[in-house]
């Protein structure tokens, strides 16, 4: 088995944590009275983690396998899949499911097992890895079959590639590349599979996809981190931090990994500054202040098409919250007009009407023609089953900013 | 025992030592640290350790095993005070080691260890009782409880400092752990402890909890023996101040001017000032002047979150200026008016979104009455139409 040559010395490793551990044997030294923390600002925090991190990516190094298979599936696993007959249909060789070949049968994602029982003729290198991943993200175009039976098997595929590289310790750009390109994937499949699923509880498809997303973009934060002394900021970087504020706008809810207040300690500074880390910090602020208005329209206005994508759920909520404050909190007797609901909803009007009726409430029609809500119905509830899809004006700008 | 077999079982203690760290196997390492449980594996160590006396040459000349060095040598010799039944030297020895475990367990990616901490959280405190009683039974005074209690806030501080990503079960796992009594420990300890999980409270927004937890770190820790700014007492006080402000802002409780000008804590001033007088403006500004330093402390989202209180301040000022002029009309407030307002604030808000906000502050109860769309007119409770918090968040 291939071993990578580290090219740092030995001494200068252990000169690494003996720096390190210096530093953090004089804080015991301060420990005698109170056990604070020598300071709590902002380099050396975020350096520290830095550090430490990029400490264990050098040991890292020393055990990673390089990988040689020049295929995008093993061929001892391809044969074995084929003598199974466990073949997905786009790997079917004319759709024939004992048939495969090297040109269309793709590794599958397996638990592994440690790292020392790996063989390298099992592991792809990284340009058959590029190759590879470009390859499943070509599929998505395809019209032949349902978007669930794609997102199945690129899926699949793609996390057993995030195992590949990981196993190899690959972190250049290139890795950042795919690592961007696999959450991208995901991004639009959450949307995706949210529009095809009809009921209330979020399919298995689409958690299952959402808890990838998480990781890969874990993994991709990491990469990022682990290059920030050769490269500090990568060009998309700055849209994919923004994800994870996106991701956690409702704080209230699970507490998922690190609240928000702790993950924004370690942000690099000029990311902060972003423009696409401002429109995630304006539509976090929005929504927890429960400004329905400004929420809509700034998304509408600002959005790129991936952080609509993970901002869709809470369009929902937020226009939730809208209706339930306007049917509250406004007179009896001046009824609401729908077109005036449909401005501040951001939905088209007969779509209007089928979310109040979601909620249970009338409509009705004045002397002009006009329709319009009536506030304060007793018949106001929460929806039973999940709400169907609406449209969102503003959409439209968004559908021209796709591109795979 | 030979001399060759308490090296093997030595070299095999070392060895699964080292295949536990390396393979993030806590249920292996936990059962190596266990000093209390008397398994045979470890009473038999101990004998082989005093058989094959030089096993710190062995440890320190082996590239496997001398990276934990400063963890497995300290822990060796406590186990063979251990067997030899001196509690207080194996007590000594127990927590250099245990020190050591944690300087380790920071430099590991995630809390995989957590359990063996566990462990060695619970052993510390079962060899400092029995240390103690030995140093009592010899006139002496007994003492090792109180440093086993040293460490474990030390426990605390490392997890609560939120350098390892923990979720809150884990947190209240350790303090449901019922390995100490808290009220048995020095108050130094005690602020300590409240202060980390206080801090913790505060990036999870729990008010409540946060709010209890600084407050005790607070009061203990003596404001009144401090004699200037530059004395540990005080810099402790401004380091809690710093999470307790936006906590008691949060539930609507303004600290006094004297305090943040005593303090130096003018990163608060405008702040307090923006809720005092509705000025939107002003928080604003303030937020943004002092963003990296709220970003990096942490408190900058529950800062954000004062604007509504601000706003609810603006409406009183404008409902009791309306009151003065014509009380009969007070509780009906224009939504041009508070559009005016605004504008004369500097704020960019179009009717729409004046309307939004009204209807907010309504649905949270910061404002009794309701909206007339069609006269597009605020109409206020006669009662109370500014509810104060009263100690609880804005509920959202």
């Amino acid at each position: 088995m291939e071993r990578r040559h580290h090219s740092q010395s030995h001494s200068q490793r252990q000169q690494g944590r003996n720096h390190f551990s210096s530093s953090s044997s004089n804080q015991s030294r301060s420990n005698n009275r109170f056990s604070f923390p020598k300071s709590s600002s902002s380099s050396s925090s975020a350096n520290d983690v830095r550090d430490r991190r990029r400490e264990t990516q050098e040991e890292k190094q020393e055990e990673a396998i390089v990988g040689t298979c020049p295929f995008m599936c093993p061929e001892a696993e391809r044969l074995q899949r084929q003598r199974l007959r466990d073949l997905a249909v786009f790997e079917r060789l004319h759709g024939d499911p004992r048939n495969s070949s090297p040109a269309l049968a793709v590794k599958k994602f397996c638990r592994t097992m440690s790292a020392k029982e790996v063989r390298a003729s099992d592991v792809r290198p990284l340009p058959v890895l590029e190759e590879t991943l470009n390859y499943l993200l070509s599929l998505l175009d395809s019209t032949e079959h349902p978007f669930e039976v794609i997102h199945d098997f690129v899926f699949d595929r793609t996390r057993s590639v995030r195992q590949d590289l990981i196993m190899q310790n690959i972190v250049n750009d290139k890795a950042i590349n795919m690592f961007e390109k696999i959450v991208k994937f995901h991004v639009i499949s959450h949307h995706k599979l949210r529009s095809s699923c009809s009921s209330s509880s979020i399919s298995p498809l689409h958690y299952l996809n959402l808890e990838q997303l998480t990781k890969a973009l874990t993994s991709l934060y990491n990469l990022y981190e682990a290059n920030w002394s050769s490269k500090p900021i990568h060009e998309k970087e700055a849209e994919f931090r923004s994800f994870y504020v996106l991701l956690h706008l409702d704080s209230n809810g699970q507490p998922v990994g690190e609240s928000l207040s702790l993950w924004f300690r370690h942000v690099p500074s000029p990311i902060i500054k972003s423009k696409e880390m401002w429109f995630a910090r304006q539509a976090l602020r929005y929504f927890q202040m429960g400004n329905y208005r400004r929420f809509l329209s700034t998304v509408a206005a600002e959005a790129s098409y991936l952080q609509y994508c993970i901002i869709e759920p809470y369009i929902d909520e937020v226009r939730s919250l809208a209706l339930c404050c306007i049917h509250n909190c406004y007179y009896k007797l001046h009824p609401y007009p729908l077109g005036h609901l449909s401005k501040v909803l951001m939905m088209e009007e007969s779509d209007v009407e089928l979310f109040c009726n979601a909620y249970g409430l009338q409509t009705c029609i004045d002397e002009l023609g006009n329709k319009l809500l009536p506030t304060k119905q007793t018949t106001f509830c929460r929806p039973k089953g999940g709400l169907q899809n609406y449209s969102f004006l503003g959409f439209q700008q968004l559908g021209r900013q796709i591109e795979l | 025992m030979s001399m060759g077999e308490a090296h093997r079982r030595i070299t095999d203690y070392l060895n699964r030592f080292s295949d536990a760290v390396s393979s993030q196997d806590v249920a292996s390492l936990k059962q190596l640290l266990s000093f209390s449980s008397n398994s045979p594996s470890l009473l038999s160590l101990a004998d082989s350790l005093n058989v094959f006396q030089d096993a710190n040459r062995l440890i320190k000349q082996s590239d496997n095993y001398s990276p934990f060095a400063d963890i497995t040598v300290p822990l060796f010799r406590s186990l063979q005070h251990y067997r030899t039944g001196n509690l207080v030297d194996a007590y000594l020895a127990f927590e250099k080691s245990a020190n050591a475990f944690i300087q380790e367990f920071r430099n590991w990616e995630s809390a995989w260890a957590l359990e063996a901490l566990y462990v060695i959280a619970y052993e510390i405190r079962v060899l400092a009782e029995r240390a103690d009683r030995e140093l009592a039974s010899n006139g002496k005074s007994p003492e090792k409880l109180k440093a086993a209690g040293s460490f474990l806030m030390k426990v605390f501080g490392v997890l609560a400092l939120g350098t390892v990503h923990l979720c809150r079960s884990v947190i209240r796992s350790i303090e449901t752990a019922r390995i100490f009594d808290f009220e048995e420990f020095p108050k130094r300890d005690k602020v300590t402890y409240m202060y980390y999980t206080g801090r913790l409270e505060v990036f999870n927004e729990n008010f409540p909890a946060a709010d209890q937890k600084l407050s005790y770190a607070l009061i203990n820790c003596n404001p009144r023996s401090e004699a200037n700014i530059r004395s540990v007492s005080a810099v402790l006080i401004v380091m809690i101040l710093k999470y307790l402000i936006p906590v008691k802002l949060s539930i609507g409780i303004l600290p006094k001017d004297w305090l943040l000008e005593k303090y130096n804590l003018v990163e608060y001033s405008n702040i307090v000032q923006a809720l005092r007088r509705g000025d939107l403006r002003l928080l604003r500004h303030a937020l943004e002047e002092h963003e990296d330093q709220f970003l990096r402390s942490g408190v900058y989202l529950v800062l954000e979150k004062l604007e509504l209180q601000v706003y609810q301040r603006l409406f009183k000022k404008i409902y009791i200026i309306q009151k003065q002029k014509d009380p009969s009309k007070a509780h009906q407030m224009k939504l041009d008016v508070i559009v005016k307002a605004l504008k004369w604030l500097e704020m960019d808000m179009d009717v729409d979104e004046v309307e939004c906000i009204v209807a907010i502050l309504i649905h949270k109860n910061l404002v009794k009455g309701y909206f007339a769309h069609k006269s597009k007119v605020v109409v206020l409770s006669k009662q109370d139409p500014f509810p104060k918090l009263n100690g609880k968040p804005v509920n959202s």
